[in-house]
Parts: C-alpha cells; sequence; structure tokens
C-alpha cells in the first residue's frame, strides 16, 4: 500500500483551519509558485493578538499557514520575520520538493513584517 | 474506524466481476488450467483447451478470429508490442509515425523510445475538445508513414476518436493503423471484421477482469505483422513467448463473455449516472468540462475549476476515490499532459478531477459524489485569497 502522503497533523489542520480569514490589520500577500498565501495580523503593544490567513495550494501549504498563524498568536511581532520553514516541513513531514510553497509562506511573513 | 470509500476510479481499474472472481478461483485449483499449454500430454492439452475458449469469448466480444489474439501482460505490453513491432517489421519500407500527444504513456513514452532509434514521428494536437481533425491526419500522412496509432477511449477525457474514419484513411494508404482500445474494449462495440483496424490493445482490469493479463489483435493481411520485443520458448508463434499464464487468461476470457452479454445494459447504466452526476455539479461556477459533449463514453467526467488546487480538492473529496488525471500519472505533480495538449492553462489542468464509474456504481454513489465536489470546492474557494 503506497503511504499517506498526508501526517495526522496535516490532515487535522487542513480539514479545520481554525486560523482561515482576514485579521483586522495589516495584510501581504504573495503569488508564487503556483501557489496564493496572504496573512495578516491584529498587533497590540508589539504583541501579535490575531493572525489569519488565506491560501490557495496543497494540504501542505494550508496546513502550515494554520499551524504558523496558531503559533504566531501571542508572539512578538518580530516572530514574522523569522524564518520557520524548515521547522514547520520537519514538524509536519512536508516533502522536500514543496520546499518553494512553504518558501512563500515564509516570505509573505517577511513581507508583512515590514508593512508593521 | 474510517468511512467507507466510494469508488468512482473506474478508469484506473475496474472492480472484478462475482463471475470472473469464481471462473479465477475454480482456474487456480483445477486440473484443467495445472499444466502448461505448450505441452503435448493430456495435462497440457487440457490447459490448451481452456485458453482456446477464452481466445474464443475474447474473439467473440471483439468480433475477429480467435488466432488472430496475443495473450499480454496488460495494455502497456500490447501497445508497446503493436507499436514497436509494427514500426520496426516495416522499418525497410519507411520510418515515420504518427499519432496523438494525449495517448496513454504506454503509447507516447513508446513513441519517443522510437524517436530515439531514428523514427520520425509526427504528434497530431487535437482541438480543444480533444478530437483528431481527420484533415490534418492526412496532411501528416506521407509515403514514408508505415504505423498510425490513435486510441479509442481517451482514459482521462473520455473523448471517443472516429476510428472508421482514421482507419478507413489508413488503409487506402496501406498504412497499418493501431488503436488502444484498453478503455472501450468490453465496453462499447468493436467489430474488427469491419473496422478498418490492424492492431488493437486491451486489457482484462479495464472491463471487471483482473490484472495482469490483456491481449493484442493482430490482424490477418498483408503487410500487418509485429517483431517480438521477448524472446524465448516459441510460445504464441514467436511473437510474444511465455508461458501462458493459464487461470488469468480464462479469467480474461470470462470477463469478455459477460461484457459481451451486459454491454448494452452496462452503457445504460453509466449513462444514467453520468446525468445525475452532471446534474449534481453543473451549477458549480466555472465548471470546465475536460471532453466533447457528445462524442464521450459516459462512464468517465472529467471537470475543472480553475481556481481550486487540484490536491487539495482530491483530499477534501475524502472518502471519495477519484482522479485528479490520469492513475498512472498520479505519481509525478506535473498538470496533465493530456489536458495540456487540449489548451488548458496549468491552472485548470491542476484543478480537474475526473470521476469514472461502471457496472457496480450507485445512483447513490454519483450523487454523493456531486455532493462532495460542490462543498469542496465552495469550501477551498472560501480558503483561497481574493480574485
Amino acid at each position: 500500500m503506497t503511504s499517506d502522503p498526508y501526517s495526522k497533523e496535516v490532515r487535522r489542520l487542513f480539514k479545520a483551519p481554525a486560523h482561515a480569514g482576514i485579521a483586522n490589520g495589516p495584510s501581504a500577500r504573495i503569488d508564487a509558485q503556483g501557489v496564493s498565501v496572504e496573512l495578516s495580523v491584529e498587533a497590540r503593544n508589539g504583541q501579535v493578538e490575531a493572525a489569519r490567513f488565506r491560501a490557495k495550494g496543497c494540504p501542505h501549504l494550508v496546513a502550515a499557514a494554520e499551524a504558523f498563524c496558531a503559533d504566531l498568536e501571542g508572539q512578538p511581532v518580530a516572530a514574522l520575520e523569522t524564518q520557520f520553514g524548515v521547522d514547520i516541513m520537519r514538524r509536519l513531514s512536508v516533502p522536500v520538493e514543496k520546499t518553494g510553497r512553504i518558501l512563500v509562506l515564509e516570505d509573505t511573513s517577511a513581507l508583512l513584517a515590514g508593512k508593521l | 474506524m474510517s468511512e467507507p470509500s466510494i469508488y468512482l476510479d473506474y478508469a484506473a481499474t475496474t472492480p472484478v466481476d462475482p463471475g470472473v472472481a469464481d471462473a479465477l478461483s475454480q482456474a487456480l485449483c483445477d486440473e484443467t488450467t495445472l499444466a502448461n499449454p505448450s505441452s503435448v500430454h493430456r495435462a497440457g492439452r487440457l490447459s490448451a483447451h481452456r485458453v482456446a475458449t477464452a481466445a474464443e469469448q475474447v474473439a467473440s466480444l471483439l468480433n475477429c478470429d480467435p488466432g488472430q489474439l496475443i495473450w499480454t501482460s496488460g495494455a502497456t505490453e500490447a501497445d508497446n508490442l503493436a507499436i514497436a513491432g509494427a514500426a520496426r517489421y516495416r522499418a525497410d519500407r519507411g520510418r515515420h509515425l504518427v499519432t496523438m500527444p494525449t495517448e496513454h504513456k504506454a503509447v507516447t513514452d513508446m513513441f519517443r523510445a522510437l524517436e530515439k532509434e531514428g523514427f520520425n514521428v509526427t504528434w497530431l494536437a487535437p482541438g480543444p475538445d480533444g478530437m483528431l481533425d481527420i484533415g490534418h491526419l492526412e496532411q501528416a500522412l506521407t509515403d514514408e508513414t508505415q504505423l498510425v496509432s490513435v486510441m479509442h477511449v481517451n482514459n482521462e477525457t473520455s473523448v471517443v476518436q472516429d476510428i472508421e474514419a482514421i482507419g478507413e484513411l489508413c488503409r487506402s494508404r496501406d498504412i497499418l493503423y493501431h488503436v488502444d482500445a484498453a478503455q472501450s474494449a468490453g465496453k462499447l462495440p468493436i467489430d474488427l471484421r469491419r473496422m478498418p483496424i490492424d492492431l488493437l490493445s486491451l486489457t482484462a482490469h479495464k472491463f471487471y477482469g483482473p490484472k495482469g493479463v490483456g491481449a493484442l489483435y493482430v490482424a490477418d493481411r498483408p503487410g500487418c505483422h509485429v517483431e517480438p520485443l521477448l524472446f524465448g520458448g516459441g510460445q504464441q508463434r514467436s511473437i510474444r513467448p511465455g508461458t501462458l499464464p493459464v487461470p488469468l487468461i480464462v479469467a480474461l476470457g470470462q470477463a469478455a463473455e459477460i461484457a459481451e452479454q451486459k454491454q448494452a445494459s452496462d452503457l445504460a447504466h453509466v449513462t444514467r449516472l453520468r446525468a445525475a452526476l452532471w446534474d449534481g455539479i453543473e451549477g458549480v461556477e466555472g465548471l470546465v468540462l475536460n471532453g466533447h459533449s457528445s462524442r464521450h463514453y459516459p462512464g468517465i467526467v472529467n471537470v475543472s475549476v480553475a481556481d481550486v488546487d487540484g490536491e487539495s480538492l482530491l483530499l477534501d473529496l475524502e472518502p471519495l476515490c477519484v482522479a485528479t488525471g490520469s492513475a498512472c500519472n498520479s505519481q509525478n505533480q506535473e498538470p496533465s499532459y493530456v489536458l495540456r495538449s487540449m489548451g488548458r492553462s496549468d491552472a485548470e489542468a491542476e484543478g480537474a478531477i475526473r470521476f469514472s464509474f461502471g457496472r457496480m456504481s450507485t445512483l447513490e454513489d454519483v450523487e454523493q459524489a456531486a455532493g462532495l465536489y460542490v462543498n469542496a470546492v465552495s469550501r477551498l474557494r472560501q480558503l483561497a485569497p481574493a480574485a
């Protein structure tokens, strides 16, 4: 039997992305690598109070965007500038051929950081 | 416990018909299929008789002579044998071959291998509806052309090519015509005594038989012959040597007999299912049918929406078992080469879903599938950034 290309975590995050939508704050969007990612945050006193995403792409990308937004809430806005792609790929067992898509998410985050 | 699957991927492979399964299980433990059919002792002759009976069953389905059939491991081998075998046999007459980029990989990859051998291949692009323009074929033919290969029913789009018109044109120029009938054998009428076809490939597992067995029809007429790809014990006139898998051949024969009996009712059944599926999904905004509106086999429906990712759509459709394109092509993430050849954009090709159904599918299956599709497209559109 061919192994399931999606981990349980990817399936859970893809099926019920609690952070899908638009936050009441600045946003950034990048269309590249055949995917679209839009991130938005609501920040107060240098802290991210709410993070939201919208994405068109594969299940791994959607799951990664959901995991990233969930992690971001409560963090300093500087967290938007961290290079999280490798960690999130490892955590979600994202296949290496999808690296480019995850980097689009990372680049969108960096773009958003520049707007805060 | 996970939800039961709804299997709508019949174009990839069909379930085995219970009558075929019975015949196969009996044949696996039966003294009449025990021996090597090439052996001259009594048991060998019994096996040879079972093979001959299966050949008569397949020949009856196709309306040809049983002696014109070569057993293979499936349609891929039959396609390879037909194309390479005929091209090499007639290479001294000319080295020009014609096919389409929308053929199955078993055909296109064989032609690419022949290009490396020095053959000149013309690739005729289809129209946006997947059909071959016969005028373009006529223009492509030269005095050097020896073989044309154009499939009957496309495995991704269900488009039905006009194989009689293609065959007549080829016959008038003394060019061999090969038809990959993997998706049509047992499902649509094929009459090889009437149709001008020289080589025809089929496989059991696309019409309710087991995987691992197929056949190649080779017309008995001057200039029509294939050189072997394999060498060995001289079986099947040395065209395809190797000990015959008698139980699988018995099962293929049984599948052919059942298909002949049920062809009309099966076709009526999938026509009803197609109408129900279409009723359920046609309201989806931006939906594109990948295929021909009338020249199609009704058991395959391929649709696209350009603004939804195909891989996410496939996961969202679970427990539905469908394909994003050809199942044989599912290991790579490139957009379908068939849909790209028909002029679809990368986005449309990536968002394509192929529903395929058949004898064992139910109205409830396709109605559930339609509901899942509508809901999945809606959810993924909500998830995506605004256009």
